[in-house]
């Protein structure tokens, strides 16, 4: 149920002697490169805004204005759907080949982009007869067999790269001898910034798809944007109106994702569409080359995801991930906001078809076949189950989706759950996409009291194993284990352990089980802490980190909740590894992985001390609530207990982790074997030290870190994540840092790379991270060798 | 350094006439060794280490005798400081990262404490 955060914290305590090290830092060259200047686009959005194709290209701010409006006076209509644009999209369906030109033009007098219908909208009307006619039959043929895909390479198609989410490309101009050449190609600057109460709330996380010539992002905010991928021009935007309440935890939007309709000829519109899920739960459709939301699609191209899921409380139920589309059906779960109540909207896990957005099925493990296609009139999908809020993958070919569950609502306290949400919460859920039937489910935790929800996307691979290969998923945890599961039956194809006599704990004896399962395979985790792990600037908070120790529960992993006393949960719920995701090089049989070394310092508060405290859930706080830290002290309302988390234990003395770096690493793992390639630091001290002061230490003392790699063909790993706001190439063979560039704000966000004209560029969202304490902004950065 | 000692005026240089840098050191080190010694005793109450307790003491005699301008306090605190670094290494080894809240601050505080050399020296004369 949660998305993680972290901080920044740490660090380099030498600092206390030196003033400071040499500062490598090359302060970041926006003058590099060709810089997209936000006044420009802003300039040519206004314009536009008075033009008839409005909708598609409004400037932030008056979409904002716009969408705020609205939102407030009808929360299912969007700006969409404002009478213009309506107008607008009507006329350019309809097949106008005149009109959609001008309304083209005129909407994107400074985006340039030519969005043009290069092909013939005036058969549009007939192409969509015919369509009409195949409609059943079309929707039909390709659900019972794999559609094609796209393939990564000159393009970045998915989200995780390829269908298999492997993070990798098999481009090779940029390489290990010339990646220390590597520039600023462009910045693209979104105009997606905080505004209001949304400041303190953005962790945008956002990674592009690139397809043909042109990036497609969203804003933190979920406005859609395409952009050309040599240069950053804007070619349309499309501001689906999210108001600022809707913000769960933070401002995010992790990705798109893109469906061509087997069944519509090349150049109608919404042939191609952009799928996003967005803040408010909405799902959206529009047209890839102009922005225009799909006709056909829901209501205007909208399907409103809070249907059926119960009172509407804007920022309780958002989607952050984008959704998997396995043949032809659309597959979303929702961020439901942790620990506020066990009445909390449902987990349920829903299809949709691609080309109308009509419900395909639901799956809801509360009332699997009641509701398999949607509740009865006047109920909803069962409350508080365990939900999905990072992304699945798709697996075409066997019509499968694999859904990294979370944790039920109430993260810390079990004994209310059901029978359902214990068998699959913080599982790996394989559903047939056509049905929404469990194919198989694989669990990581029992009984699960920590909040270790399954965080990363799972990749697929063809397991080497007995001289052929194995269809195979790879399935990292927070818990650092990660698990090689047959494809086809969810089994593991490496001994899963069983940790037997682990503690029960005084809470709820009877719930907590002192059985877990971990990985033979290969686990990201460290050793259990120990007193002399204590750590600090000095050795007074050091000494005071050491009495917080052996004040605390601790009996090692999976130590259960305490309410006398506080508990020391390691690894903490940032993983491991987490919605980053791991890459893998198949053609050298690595898996990359990055991940976290940090404990929480918890607590379950009393009923009674939560009252005291004043402890509210979201649906009876005003706006400007639950801004903190996620866990920093959550009602839970419906079990005994409140919790309150210290997210990677930080010591109110310095601000800084009681425990010793490092806090983040970066590891190459054998794919075949799952033994240590090499095991790295990943992050410097240059932002981090006590009290917030950065150090300027250019040592890599290994931070926390949100966002995975890129593994190329060339043996170069790119990847950000870390809280010194560097963006680096890694040599895959040693784990050396080739090169590196000081980004404008935190790298939280997956990278990608692809092609255009022969030239390779990879990028990066420099849009930094609330909890990782990173900064904002709205950068998209493109690196590429001079030319 | 010498000349602040002549400003202070010969009437206190017979009873009272230790630098102003070693009371200033003197005192810092016993309000350190006041909280090490306090948290230290906490601690291994709580069943951990005795080290911090130990170094607390070290930490008051060495600010004890800096105070009165002796150079006892020097010996002291050098020997506080080559305990500290046979313990840190027993206890992390050569894992440097978990050497710096151990090593860092004190050996700072022992660079403080030998340029107090010539002044100590000065008073015994």
């Amino acid at each position: 149920m949660k998305h993680s955060p972290l901080w920044t914290a740490l660090c380099a305590s030498a600092a206390m002697g030196l003033a400071l090290g040499p500062v490598m830092a090359q302060e970041a060259g926006e003058t590099d490169g060709i810089l997209v200047q936000p006044g420009e686009t802003e300039s040519g959005t206004a314009a536009e805004s008075e033009a008839p194709g409005a909708g598609l290209t409004a400037s932030p701010t008056e979409d904002d204005t716009a969408g705020d409006e609205t939102d407030e006076d009808e929360p299912a209509a969007e700006a969409s759907s404002e009478a213009a644009e309506e107008d607008a999209a009507t006329g350019a369906e309809s097949g106008d080949e005149a009109l959609a030109e001008e309304e083209t033009d005129e909407a994107a007098p400074a985006a340039t982009l030519d969005v043009a219908p290069a092909e013939a909208p005036d058969d549009a009307a007939e192409t969509e007869e015919d369509a009409g006619e195949d409609e059943a039959q079309s929707a039909q043929s390709f659900r019972d067999q794999p559609q094609e895909q796209r393939e990564v390479g000159t393009d970045w198609p998915f989200w995780g790269g390829d269908t298999n989410a492997q993070r990798y490309s098999p481009l090779n101009q940029i390489t290990r001898e010339n990646v220390g050449e590597l520039e600023r190609a462009f910045v693209f600057n979104s105009g997606d910034l905080p505004e209001g109460t949304a400041d303190g709330k953005y962790s945008p996380e956002t990674t592009p798809l690139k397809v043909g010539d042109d990036l497609l992002i969203c804003g933190a905010m979920n406005e859609l944007i395409s952009i050309k991928a040599d240069t950053g021009e804007e070619n349309w935007r499309y501001d689906p109106g999210v108001p600022n309440e809707a913000i769960p935890y933070g401002a995010t939007c992790r990705g798109v994702s893109l469906w061509t309709n087997p069944a519509a000829a090349e150049g109608d519109t919404c042939a191609t569409r952009v799928i996003e899920a967005t803040l408010d739960a909405k799902l959206i459709a529009v047209d890839v080359e102009t922005g225009m939301p799909c006709e056909g699609f829901g209501e205007n191209g909208t399907v409103d995801l809070w249907q059926d899921i119960g009172e509407r409380v804007p920022g309780w139920y958002a989607v952050t991930a984008p959704p998997a589309i396995v043949r032809g059906v659309i597959v979303t779960g929702a961020q439901v906001k942790d620990g506020q109540a066990e009445e909390a909207p449902s987990g349920v896990i829903r299809g949709f078809d691609a080309e109308t957005g009509e419900l395909a099925w639901a799956w809801d493990l509360g009332a699997e076949e009641q509701n398999r296609n949607g509740p009865p009139e006047g109920e909803v999908y069962t409350r508080g189950t365990p939900n999905m809020w990072t992304t699945a993958t798709a697996d075409e070919e066997l019509g499968l989706v694999y859904l990294p569950m979370g944790n039920s609502s109430v993260d810390y306290y079990g004994s209310n759950r059901s029978e359902a949400e214990e068998e699959y919460s913080t599982s790996l859920v394989a559903l047939d996409a056509t049905t929404g039937e469990v194919a198989w489910s694989f669990q990581t935790v029992y009984n699960d009291v920590w909040d270790y929800d399954l965080g990363s996307q799972v990749t697929l691979v063809d397991f080497p194993q007995d001289g052929g290969t194995v269809p195979a998923v790879i399935l990292p945890s927070k818990q650092g284990d990660i698990y090689i599961l047959d494809r086809e039956t969810g089994e593991s194809l490496f001994d899963v352990e069983e940790i037997t006599g682990l503690p029960k704990g005084d809470i709820e004896p009877d719930y907590i089980s002192d059985v877990q399962p971990s990985s033979t395979y290969h686990t990201l985790r460290h050793d259990d802490l120990t007193a002399r792990d204590m750590w600090g600037f000095s050795p007074i908070d050091q000494l005071w980190c050491r009495i917080q120790f052996h004040r605390a529960n601790y009996d090692g992993f999976y130590t259960p909740p305490s309410a006398d006393r506080h508990f020391i949960q390691f690894p903490g719920y940032n993983g491991g590894s987490d919605w980053g995701s791991v890459a893998v090089d198949p053609e050298r049989g690595v898996i990359i992985a990055n991940y976290n070394n940090i404990p929480n310092h918890n607590r379950l508060i009393p009923r009674e001390e939560a009252e005291e405290r004043n402890l509210r859930p979201i649906y009876e706080q005003d706006e400007e609530g639950g801004s903190g830290a996620e866990g920093a002290g959550d009602p839970q309302i419906g079990a005994p207990y409140g919790i309150d988390v210290n997210a990677g234990w930080r010591s109110p003395l310095t601000q800084m982790p009681c425990t010793k770096p490092p806090y983040g690493g970066i590891r190459a793992i054998d794919l075949e074997t799952g033994e240590t390639l090499w095991d790295e630091p990943i992050g410097t001290a240059r932002r981090n030290g006590p009290w917030g002061i950065p150090s300027f230490l250019p040592l890599k003392i290994g931070t926390p870190n949100n966002g995975g790699s890129v593994v190329t063909e060339s043996g170069l790993i790119f990847i950000g994540a870390a809280t010194d706001n560097l963006f680096r190439a890694i040599d895959i063979e040693t784990g050396e840092t080739l090169w590196q560039d000081v980004l404008p704000a935190g790298g939280q966000a997956n990278p990608i790379t692809y092609e255009v004209d022969g030239r390779q560029y990879v990028m990066i969202m420099a849009g930094g991270h609330h909890f990782m304490e990173t900064g904002v902004s709205d950068a998209f950065i493109a690196y590429a060798l001079p030319e | 350094m010498t000349h602040s000692i002549y400003n202070e005026g010969t009437h206190f240089e017979e009873r009272r006439h230790t630098h102003w840098a070693a009371v200033f050191i003197g005192v810092l080190c016993v309000l350190l060794g006041i909280v090490l010694f306090a948290g230290g005793v906490w601690l291994a109450m709580l069943g951990g280490s005795w080290y911090y307790a130990l170094a607390g003491i070290g930490l008051l005699l060495t600010g004890w005798f800096l105070a009165r301008g002796l150079m006892s306090g020097v010996y002291v605190y050098l020997v506080t400081w080559v305990g500290t670094l046979i313990w840190a290494y027993w206890e992390v080894g050569t894992d440097w990262w978990a050497q710096v809240p151990r090593v860092v601050a004190p050996t700072v505080i022992l660079i403080l404490v030998l340029l107090l050399i010539p002044v100590l020296r000065h008073r015994r004369r």
